[in-house]
């Protein structure tokens, strides 16, 4: 499965345009490429936290459909809809996102790496920190317990994500510094 | 090796259960208190009873940040016999912790779970760490 083409390569510019330093000079860049360009990009961190992230998101999953499912009668009509909805959000955004992480930082693609990053920051972060701090949805124990180790998993992901994708942009970038001079 | 790639997961796992239980036991530990008290008590002897289960949850909190420190940094990821014992205490302190919560154990017992299933792997995972950090063993 792959990311359609212009999601590509927004993604890649986007890289391009967040992680490099265009006042570098170009001899500078040619110097560290060839002392970097055997060594390997893929992040150990991320994928260690990408790896155990997956084993405990479906036992997340269980646990925040149970506690949602026992305290559906007690929640006001509007808490009710914004739970399932973010429930059904939560779920899909984190299979993708560990999907495109996975395989991201593995293959070392920016795009995928880049997609993942951004879906981590922008989506799950501030949806889970719903779900951990607001007090009035009645965040059970259990909750509170699952939304911890889940909130850590995208906390550490965010910042080895960062690392990785700032390495492996720069390292793309000075392999193919040339290209802008076509 | 197939059967150090499953024991890996399912040791986090059962790590984070015991986890997830303690943290649960933290926010609801007023019905386990009540339970250590004689019918009728003082607002003293509650607050000392709660103290000390405070204790014993934040022991298990810091006995569980050494083994966590020793497992994601590698020292005893891969070695067999930590997993194994790890797996195996975190998995029985589970099922005991989710006895003590539902059916309401004296916090007594609390002390014995802690003893077997916390304190043991992390006294290991100690032991680990002084050989690999201290002595320059090798990990596995």
């Amino acid at each position: 499965m792959d990311l359609p083409d212009t999601i590509r390569r927004r993604l890649e510019d986007f890289s391009r345009n967040v992680f490099v330093d265009q006042s570098q000079s170009p001899t500078k860049e040619r110097h560290t490429s060839s002392t970097h360009d055997r060594r390997v990009l893929a992040s150990l961190p991320l994928q260690m936290s990408l790896f155990f992230n997956i084993w405990f998101f479906p036992l997340w999953w269980i646990s925040a459909i149970v506690m949602l499912h026992l305290k559906y009668s007690a929640l006001p009509d509007y808490y009710k809809f914004i739970l399932m909805t973010i429930l059904i959000l939560m779920t899909v955004i984190e299979a993708i996102r560990l999907y495109l992480g996975y395989v991201g930082n593995l293959r070392e693609k920016v795009a995928e790496l880049a997609g993942f990053w951004l879906l981590s920051i922008l989506l799950q972060l501030p949806q889970i920190l719903f779900q951990l701090c607001n007090e009035a949805i009645l965040v059970q124990p259990l909750e509170r317990a699952i939304h911890i180790v889940l909130a850590l998993f995208i906390l550490t992901q965010a910042v080895a994500g960062f690392v990785a994708l700032r390495d492996l942009v720069r390292h793309t970038e000075s392999q193919f510094h040339l290209r802008q001079f076509d | 090796m197939s059967v150090i790639s499953s024991l890996v997961p399912a040791r986090f796992l059962t790590i984070i259960a015991h986890l997830v239980i303690v943290i649960t036991i933290f926010w609801t530990r007023e019905y386990n208190v009540k339970a250590c008290l004689p019918l009728e008590f003082t607002q003293e002897q509650y607050n000392s009873e709660d103290l000390k289960l405070v204790v014993a949850l934040s022991v298990t909190l810091g006995l569980f940040a050494i083994e966590l420190a020793g497992f994601f940094s590698g020292v005893s990821m891969f070695n067999g016999s930590q997993g194994l014992l790890s797996t195996g205490a975190h998995a029985s302190g589970s099922v005991a912790l989710v006895f003590f919560l539902f059916e309401q154990w004296d916090c007594a017992v609390y002390w014995w779970i802690l003893a077997f299933c916390s304190a043991l792997p992390a006294l290991m995972e100690i032991l680990l760490l002084i050989a690999v950090f201290g002595l320059s063993k090798k990990p596995l």
